[in-house]
């Protein structure tokens, strides 16, 4: 309020014929809808003025009074709100944000349509609730916090990715997507797409015929042309750092014809090289998308030295020992700190090249194998590496044929490895003596907080007595984390473990 | 499904669990932390229980899809056999068929071909039949599969369905503990709260008892003390106005006074300001004129600032101007210089070559005057001897001996001396080869300059214990040669004393003998100065008794200076061999006593040649003929010169005496001549009568 004294009244100086008005104006607002602060010192002014010594700010405060004594200023919208209007209003044609007052940019904020064409407001709008609006109007549901917390970005991505997934090769206009990218360049860092649709034949399919028919003919037949090129998109975001994508296609039902869900060749060798040229990539996530152990190489050959790639997610593919093998060789060559290769059908040489990689490695945190068939031999090569490797903290092998062998060695290895926090072997063969094997292996580790065994054929004494060593850890586990300092000694003591936070 | 029930039974369990512990939890309410902790535990408790119950349907799952497999790879594996088999059996079957082809070629018989082709018929029948029954059993398979795949399908909507369901469940459960929790909390906060607040109620209360109670005893005691003071009060009151009254009175009769000083200075104040605004218009006006001046000043400054740069600037350039002719000044001066050295050296040259002529005139006029004194000797002898018979001895004059100009020999004292060698070493580099020629001191080759310069060093140094302690640091800051000059000065004197206190007698025949051998020039100088001599003399042998080592004890008989010389010795060993000291002394004491000023005149003429002794020796040759022996003269003269006269006298009568005889002859002869002539014989009378007789006359006269 005490600019809108000011600001008018350079206003008026440039119309003279409403000058009076004007100043008076400002003056009479501050007095009827200035708020209650301004007015006791309006009304304290003339009192003031009868002081001798406050006569040159009488002077300087000389007000007209306007005849009319009915008028009231509440009536006459504001010329700065009147101008905002304007600029509101017109904003498409003449942008005017950034030469304005913070104050009138929020409120030009306030009013602006969120449907608004980007081309306007990508570049030049950075208030957050702007896009808020946005979003909250384009879609119901809106998880900020995977977004990092930024609606701009949330925004972007969320657009990109339905432009992505709506894309038809061959038939969709490729600059729809390329005319974005200027737009979005700079806020887009994560791209999440879990459908490529796949090119428009002119000729459908008679699906009604059999459903093997239908198969072996998506099988026979290779479409020349792939799913959408992510190359140029990719190489024009500069700041992107997650790929999560599914080559398949979504909500098919009855439709459903095996060749919607196809990975080809010339799709894995876009991608090998799109995902080589992006430096900034952090996270690669491919999944249910059919991928086989060659195009497994061929990707994770693109993806050797990476120089930031810290997680990898290859689940629910159809990754073999070789594919398995090749992951162990990227093991060794970047900085990867999570690998994800959950349903797959890596065997017990897989396992064993991954252990390989596994026991020198300083940098994976996270292993996942979830729903493989490793069995003992790759369980125990896997159980072996946790012997001299002093990184990974959470391991999963549930479902893949692990018995009583593999638990026999891992109980010797929980008494001790001190990083690992969290083992998953549900859904194995463990069998009661491993049970108890386990549970002895238990008892000297103080730093495991998760151990899944369900359904693993454990005695439920067993399984309880483990959870109760579990729980003891995590409140030792807890209390460090509050206060570190006070029980560092006590660990210290104890043995050299880490004080896991 | 009975794994899902059974995992659901062991969550409600878990429940359960939970919900005694919460009864146990309401018990003790008292620690309100405790209820904390406790709540937490069972909250991870069940957050743990709740997603194991949730992540039941995916391990269920898991663990079905592994069944799954095991059993589709073991179907596999069956169908796969079983395959094989049928291949295998339709092989041997269609080997057999292929066969039986063979055969069948082979017959004949149309009736036999018949029967083998109806049983060919038959087993490719049977073949296919299998075949086809395998297709049917493979299709039958497809379709439970399907089924299967539906059913699958159906499945696992449903398990999402349940994990939906449990999900939800879970999070109300989770929420209404969250909720039960935090009012357990609140509710325990509160009760602590209630206890905490009724205790310090108490408190309070008790406090507040005790404080009243304080309270009215301050109260009391206050009266009684506001009793006292105000008794006390009343006093002063009484007191205070006695005196208020006096004070009245006093300062009344004081107001009176001030009141009349008031007036007098009232009276003054107003001559005063008449006084003081005089004075105002007149510093007004002076502060007016002083403007005016002011103004007049700053036009003055800024002109004599004017001025002052234009002084700067002729002030620069005449110190430019300046500079330049300091420079060409002094280039000046260098060439004038150089000018003065060729002069001087010019000046050297025709000094040499005027002292040459000098001496050349010299020898000349002495030459000549020598000749004249010698004539005047003969002449003197010759008149002793011829004239007036008198015996005639040469007269012995000194200065006839003197050959070429006189010379002043004045004798250099011992410091010139010493100086004179130490300027001579000092210059050695430069007149190496003149000093040596004209070592005035004729030692022997061995000792040369340097050593003695090198002896004089060394007693400066060793003898410094004559010298006074106030010269010394007076002299600490002239320079090497100065200092070692005035140092030996010093000790000379000091030595000279010394010597003439103790052995004044001693050294006298020591000179006199050398001044005998020395040259008569010199001799009759040092005839003339002896007294000088004597002294300088001993000076001189001091110094050489200290400095050459001496190998004569008896003659320097002084124990101090033999022990001087015993400590002198042992450091100075290469100095001067003992045997050369007698020569040494010899040759100094010869060389003391040459002339040495043929040195002088090489050098810069020192002084201006001393003349007096040339007219001295002028006069001294005129006066060769003393004055009697002159008054001799004249009077021989005179005497000599009148009878000279009178000889003159009688030449001149002698000589007149013959012209008239000669005249007498002469006249005889004309007067014979005449007479004998013819003219007389006829003249009437004949003249011969008439000079008969005079002629007869004046032979008488003369004769």
């Amino acid at each position: 309020m005490q600019d809108t004294l000011t600001t008018p009244t350079v206003l008026a100086r440039s119309r003279s014929s409403v000058s009076i008005q004007d100043r008076s104006s400002t003056v009479e607002q501050a007095s009827n809808t200035g708020q209650p602060p301004l007015k006791p010192s309006v009304v304290t002014l003339p009192a003031k003025s009868k002081n001798p010594n406050s006569g040159a700010k009488l002077h300087r405060m000389r007000r007209i009074i306007a005849e009319d004594a009915e008028w009231s200023l509440a009536t006459v919208p504001l010329l700065t709100e009147l101008c905002i209007q304007h600029i509101v209003t017109n904003f498409h044609k003449n942008p005017i944000l950034k030469q304005l007052l913070p104050e009138h940019q929020q409120k030009v904020l306030e009013h602006l349509s969120p449907d608004l064409p980007l081309a306007v407001t990508a570049n030049l709008i950075d208030n957050e609730s702007y896009w808020r609006r946005c979003c909250m109007q384009r879609w119901p549901v809106c998880h900020v916090a995977r977004h990092g917390g930024s609606w701009k970005r949330m925004f972007f991505e969320r657009h990109l990715e339905n432009l992505l997934k709506h894309f038809i090769p061959g038939t969709t206009d490729p600059g729809v997507i390329l005319d974005l990218l200027p737009l979005c360049r700079n806020y887009v860092q994560r791209i999440h797409v879990d459908q490529f649709l796949p090119p428009v034949r002119l000729l459908p399919q008679p699906w009604p015929g059999d459903q093997s028919d239908s198969g072996s003919e998506g099988e026979m037949e290779e479409p020349a042309i792939g799913h959408y090129q992510l190359g140029d998109l990719v190489a024009g975001l500069s700041r992107l750092e997650e790929l999560d994508l599914v080559y398949g296609v979504k909500d098919c039902g009855m439709n459903f014809e095996w060749n919607l869900f196809l990975f080809t060749y010339r799709d894995c060798h876009s991608l090998a090289a799109t995902i080589k040229a992006c430096h900034t990539l952090k996270i690669f996530r491919l999944t249910r998308s059919k991928v086989d152990d060659d195009k497994a190489r061929i990707l994770i050959r693109s993806l050797l030295d990476h120089p930031v790639l810290e997680e990898l997610d290859l689940s629910h593919n159809l990754i073999g020992d070789r594919g398995a093998r090749g992951a162990a060789k990227l093991l060794s060559h970047s900085h990867l700190r999570v690998l994800n290769l959950a349903n797959n059908q890596v065997r017990a040489l897989g396992a064993q090249s991954l252990a390989h990689a596994l026991a020198h490695n300083t940098n994976l945190i996270s292993l996942n194998l979830r729903l493989n068939c490793i069995e003992d031999e790759g369980g125990q090569a896997l159980v072996h590496a946790l012997q001299t490797n002093k990184c990974l903290t959470t391991l999963h092998l549930g479902g893949n044929e692990l018995s009583e062998p593999t638990a026999t060695l891992l109980s010797q290895v929980l008494s001790i490895n001190t990083t690992l926090t969290s083992i998953n072997l549900s859904c194995n063969h463990i069998g009661l003596d491993g049970g108890k094997q386990l549970l002895e292996g238990m008892s000297d580790n103080k730093t495991l907080l998760e151990f899944d065994l369900r359904l693993s054929d454990v005695a439920q004494e067993s399984e309880y007595l483990i959870a109760q060593a579990l729980c003891a850890n995590r409140e030792a586990a807890r209390q460090r984390a509050l206060n570190p300092s006070h029980f560092m000694s006590p660990i210290t003591a104890s043995g050299p473990e880490n004080s896991v936070g | 499904i009975t794994l899902i029930s059974l995992l659901f039974f062991h969550h409600r369990e878990a429940l359960g669990e939970y919900l005694d512990g919460k009864k146990e939890s309401e018990e003790d309410q008292s620690k309100s932390h405790k209820q904390k902790e406790e709540s937490r535990l069972k909250l991870a408790k069940l957050l743990l229980c709740g997603t194991e119950f949730v992540t039941n349907i995916q391990v269920a799952t898991d663990i079905r899809e592994i069944h799954r497999r095991v059993e589709e790879e073991e179907i596999k594996r069956q169908r796969i056999e079983k395959l094989e088999n049928e291949v295998k059996t339709s092989q041997d079957k269609f080997d057999e068929i292929t066969a039986k082809w063979e055969e069948g070629k082979q017959k004949s018989i149309p009736q036999d071909l018949w029967d083998v082709l109806n049983t060919q018929q038959l087993h490719c029948a049977g073949l296919i039949e299998d075949k086809n029954k395998l297709i049917s059993e493979l299709q039958q398979e497809l379709k439970t599969k399907d089924d299967q795949y539906v059913k699958d399908l159906k499945k696992q909507s449903d398990d999402i369905c349940l994990l939906l369901e449990r999900m939800e469940e879970q999070v109300k459960n989770v929420m209404k503990s969250f909720r039960q929790e935090l009012h357990h909390i609140e509710k325990a906060f509160e009760m602590e709260r209630q206890e905490l607040l009724t205790s310090n109620k108490k408190k309070w209360e008790r406090a507040l008892q005790a404080h009243n109670a304080k309270e009215l005893e301050y109260l009391i005691n206050r009266i009684k003390k506001a009793d006292e003071y105000e008794k006390q009060l009343n006093k002063q009151r009484i007191w205070d106005c006695e005196e208020y009254n006096m004070i009245k009175i006093k300062l009344e009769q004081d107001v009176q006074i001030l009141e009349q000083q008031l007036q007098h200075m009232k009276a003054t104040y107003q001559l005063n300001q008449e006084k003081l605004e005089y004075n105002f218009q007149v510093l007004k006006k002076r502060d007016e004129e002083s403007t005016v001046i002011k103004s007049q000043q700053k036009r003055k400054i800024n002109r004599l600032h004017d001025i002052l740069n234009n002084l700067r600037s002729k002030y620069a350039k005449q110190i430019k101007q300046f500079q330049e002719e300091n420079q060409s000044l002094t280039s000046d001066y260098k060439r004038l210089v150089m000018q003065f050295k060729e002069l001087q050296k010019a000046m050297r040259h025709f000094a040499l070559i005027d002292d040459e002529k000098f001496r050349e005139i010299w020898l000349m006029n002495e030459e000549e005057a020598k000749d004249l004194i010698g004539r005047a000797l003969d002449v003197d002898r010759i008149i002793h001897t011829h004239h007036l018979g008198l015996p005639w001895t040469a007269p012995d004059f000194w200065f006839l001996k003197n050959v070429g100009p006189i010379s002043q020999q004045q004798r250099k004292s011992a410091t010139q001396i010493v100086e004179e060698v130490l300027m001579q070493t000092e210059e050695e580099g430069v007149e190496e080869a003149a000093s040596e020629s004209e070592s005035y001191l004729d030692l022997p080759k061995q000792v040369s300059a340097k050593t003695t310069r090198k002896i004089l060093m060394l007693l400066c140094d060793e003898s410094g214990f004559l010298i006074e302690n106030k010269l010394l640091s007076l002299l600490l800051p002239l320079e090497k040669s100065e200092c070692y000059l005035l140092r030996l000065d010093a000790i000379f004197s000091s030595l000279h004393t010394l010597l003439l206190v103790i052995s004044p007698s001693h050294s006298c025949p020591h000179t006199f003998p050398q001044i005998t051998t020395g040259n008569p020039a010199t001799m009759e100088k040092t005839s003339l100065v002896l007294a000088l001599e004597m002294a300088e003399q001993t000076e001189l042998e001091g110094g050489k008794e200290e400095s050459l080592v001496d190998g004569e004890p008896e003659e320097e008989g002084e124990p101090e200076e033999k022990v001087e010389q015993e400590k002198e010795i042992p450091p100075s060993p290469r100095l001067i061999h003992p045997n050369d000291v007698l020569k040494i002394l010899e040759a100094f004491v010869k060389g003391l006593k040459k002339p040495r000023d043929f040195r002088a005149p090489l050098r810069v003429l020192k002084g201006v040649r001393d003349d007096s002794k040339d007219s001295e020796y002028w006069k001294a040759l005129t006066t060769v003929i003393p004055s009697a022996r002159q008054s001799l003269w004249d009077a021989l003269y005179t005497a000599l010169e009148k009878y000279h006269h009178v000889l003159t006298q009688r030449a001149n009568l002698l000589m007149e005496n013959e012209s008239l005889e000669q005249q007498n002859t002469e006249l005889q002869m004309l007067l014979q001549q005449y007479l004998a002539s013819k003219i007389n014989s006829e003249l009437q009378v004949p003249p011969t009568q008439v000079f008969r007789v005079p002629t007869k006359q004046s032979r008488t006269l003369e004769s």
